[in-house]
């Protein structure tokens, strides 16, 4: 191998690459800044949406309040978002007709939520209470779910004190004391999360760092003129393809590095703090914290990702002449790759040796084992042993492509299925170069 | 005697084609360029001349035949073949993204000039075609002037021994036309042995030592222009040309319902061979020797 003129070739290409807009940003910037961002103005908005709800006063009138439960008055006061309007229950007779009234008001926005009393002191304190609302209305809900709290609340104090007052303790009336124990960490339940998102995310970013490079380094150079010039270099074809293959599967595998890297930070400073509430059972918040055992595996898993599907998506590119050809040309291996990802994104499957044998889905699930720190060597040295055959077969293939003339000129007129129809089909006699 | 740089023999391409089955692009042709010499191939468009040259640059593979470069073979031992040859055509394009300098020095060191004289070597080429002021402008920045320069530049970097220029003016106005003309003077100056092709006559008569006509992918006659007027009693090459071609489709008419194998007629130049009788007419070369429009181009008129 002529490993000089591999690596200059290579060299050249990156540096090109560098220098290109579209692979800038499909390759670094997007891998790089879409999950930060998309992270940051779904953080901002669940605060600015939260924050509004917050913020609103609600407007509510309450009928027919007992005495001994005036506890409800205080708690909404004290929490100081309410405005509340308190009326005596209404008369006997013209119950409906103030009900009626209610609804209108909340109907029409002029009130957000109603509480009506209609006491029954049977047993004494009892009351039946009827919560309007409107449930088209955000504000509506808002104040609603305020009045419920306060309900709550004062209902439990009331209890208490009947327990008390017994000589109970809470657990003899309450039938279950229920003790809820999560023996995941906070940063166990990071991993989960973790495990989740970035495989998906990370072989989407790993087939968009490798289209635009597979296309413009064959179909482009075809467009551009180049591929002549190229093929001019004193160097034998096949180094030339080596070391476009070398650049296709750099940038594949650089893009799902820095997308696995940008989803990381982005989960520590976005959704953690979003997140904080589901901490673990040990008392700590939720932590998106990646075991180091599982940074030599996601590197080997981007090499892995990036070299087969760089080498598939250039197989597919060799036959365009122009770009516009080669992106519908590779398009629907993107969407092959990309297709059983999402469909076996269930936290559920199981990483059996047999799915470790399928290109891919192997690299997922190797993945989703390695973020929660949970290495399976043998399912590991089946799935780097099922994507190295599936990656020599893929070089394989284009040797035998691009060393046909045809193909390797751009005089063919079709695709590889065409190709490979001619080649190995029924008619051999439309086979002839 | 200057040596031998560049033997063609036999060498023949056929394609295939669906709609049209096997076409025989080139056929049999035979010549051989030396050192100092601007050897032309000079056929109107669709003649294959850009086919013929593409096979000795190792582009494509010929169907049959030999072509070496200093010896070396095209079909076996393409890398040195390509190694000792600049190849320059309207098709071979730069890449937009690098620098005049970039790629320059990519061109050298990959066609094996030696690593520690090439950033020298660079720089001579740079001052030579005058590129000092855009050496470190990208490539789509320039004018096709410019382009055109690195163009030449990039084809000689390595400091090939052989020169192949495929229609290189198609495409320039006049000014850089005549540029372009004046460096492949200098460059025979410099002892390369260079392979030119062009379907303008006025060019052909201005810088080629020998021309072969070339038609329907059989070279018709051989030899330089004192040569090629003395055997045809004509003048102007473009008069020179129109016998050639035109004498061979009016022999074409005559033979055609004839059977393979009838007698031979004598060759009608100096260095020239009659088509086979009998043997159907090859129909127009590779697509991309597909008709193009040119100024006093060699398309074949009727004598008049």
């Amino acid at each position: 191998m002529d490993w000089t003129a591999i690596r200059l070739l290579y060299l050249s290409e990156l540096r090109s690459a560098m220098r290109e807009r579209s692979v800038l940003i499909n390759g670094i910037l997007i891998p790089l800044l879409m999950y930060p961002l998309m992270m940051w103005v779904m953080f901002s908005g669940i605060l600015f949406v939260t924050a509004r709800f917050e913020s609103f006063a609600s407007r509510v009138e309450i009928a027919g309040l007992p005495a001994e439960h005036r506890g409800i008055l205080e708690r909404l006061e004290e929490d100081g978002r309410t405005e509340i309007a308190e009326v005596d229950s209404p008369p006997a007779g013209a119950a409906a007709a103030y009900r009626e009234g209610i609804e209108n008001r909340l109907l029409a926005g002029e009130l957000d939520a109603a509480l009506i009393f209609e006491a029954s002191n049977d047993p004494p304190g009892n009351a039946a209470v009827s919560l309007l609302s409107n449930g088209s209305s955000d504000q509506s809900q808002t104040a609603r779910s305020r009045l419920e709290r306060a309900l709550s609340d004062e209902r439990a104090a009331w209890l208490d004190r009947i327990a008390e007052d017994r000589g109970l303790a809470g657990a003899e009336w309450q039938v279950f004391d229920v003790r809820s124990n999560n023996l995941a960490t906070g940063r166990e339940m990071g991993q989960f999360v973790m495990g989740m998102m970035i495989p998906l995310f990370f072989v989407i970013m790993i087939a968009n760092g490798c289209l635009y490079p597979a296309i413009d380094s064959t179909a482009g150079e075809r467009e551009r003129n180049t591929w002549e010039t190229t093929s001019t270099l004193a160097t034998r074809r096949i180094h030339i393809v080596t070391a476009k293959y070398l650049y296709v599967a750099t940038m594949g595998t650089v893009a799902g590095a820095l997308n696995a890297a940008a989803m990381v930070v982005s989960f520590r400073s976005f959704l953690g703090p979003l997140l904080a509430r589901l901490g673990g059972g040990d008392g700590s918040g939720l932590a998106f914290e990646l075991p180091w055992g599982s940074l030599p595996v996601l590197l080997l898993t981007a090499v892995l990702l990036g070299a087969l599907i760089g080498a598939a998506m250039m197989i597919l590119a060799a036959f365009a002449r122009t770009f516009k050809e080669g992106q519908s040309m590779v398009t629907p291996l993107y969407l092959l790759v990309v297709f059983p990802v999402v469909v076996l994104n269930d936290p559920s499957l199981e990483f059996t040796p047999p799915l470790a044998a399928i290109p891919v889905v192997n690299v997922v699930l190797l993945l989703r084992q390695a973020i929660a720190g949970n290495l399976l060597w043998l399912q590991l040295g089946i799935a780097v042993l099922a994507n190295a055959a599936a990656i020599a077969a893929c070089l394989w293939l284009a040797s035998r492509v691009l060393r046909v003339e045809e193909v390797a000129t751009g005089a063919f007129e079709g695709n590889l299925f065409k190709f490979l129809r001619q080649r190995f089909g029924r008619r051999p006699e439309e086979a002839r170069p | 005697m200057s040596a031998v740089q560049v033997e063609v023999q036999g060498l023949s391409k056929n394609f295939f084609d669906q709609s049209r089955g096997e076409i025989e692009a080139v056929r049999e042709v035979d010549f051989e360029c030396r050192s100092g010499e601007i050897f032309g191939l000079l056929g109107a468009n669709g003649a294959g001349k850009t086919t013929t040259l593409r096979m000795i640059s190792t582009v494509l593979q010929p169907t049959a035949g030999t072509a070496r470069v200093l010896g070396h073979d095209v079909a076996s031992d393409p890398v040195e073949v390509r190694r000792n040859l600049g190849f320059y055509s309207a098709s071979t394009a730069l890449y937009p993204r690098l620098t005049a300098r970039e790629t320059l020095t990519l061109f050298a060191r990959v066609n094996k000039y030696p690593a520690e004289r090439t950033k020298n070597r660079v720089e001579e080429t740079i001052e030579r075609f005058g590129l000092g002021d855009y050496a470190g402008a990208r490539i789509e920045k320039l004018s096709s002037g410019m382009k055109q320069k690195v163009s030449i530049a990039r084809t000689v970097v390595h400091d090939p021994p052989v020169l192949i220029f495929d229609e290189p003016t198609v495409g320039l106005d006049v000014l850089n036309a005549l540029d372009l003309q004046k460096a492949i003077q200098e460059l025979r100056e410099d002892g390369k042995a260079i392979l030119f092709s062009t379907h303008i006559m006025s060019e052909a008569e201005r810088l080629c030592d020998r021309i072969a006509i070339i038609d329907k992918g059989r070279i018709r006659a051989t030899g330089d222009l004192e040569g090629l007027r003395a055997a045809t009693s004509k003048h102007y090459l473009e008069d020179i040309f129109v016998h050639y071609v035109a004498g061979n489709d009016a022999a074409e008419q005559e033979t055609a319902p004839q059977e393979p194998g009838a007698p031979t007629p004598p060759p009608d130049s100096i260095e020239g061979r009659g088509r086979t009788p009998g043997a159907p007419a090859p129909p127009p070369a590779s697509e991309e020797d597909a008709p193009r429009s040119g100024d006093r181009s060699a398309t074949p008129r009727q004598p008049g």
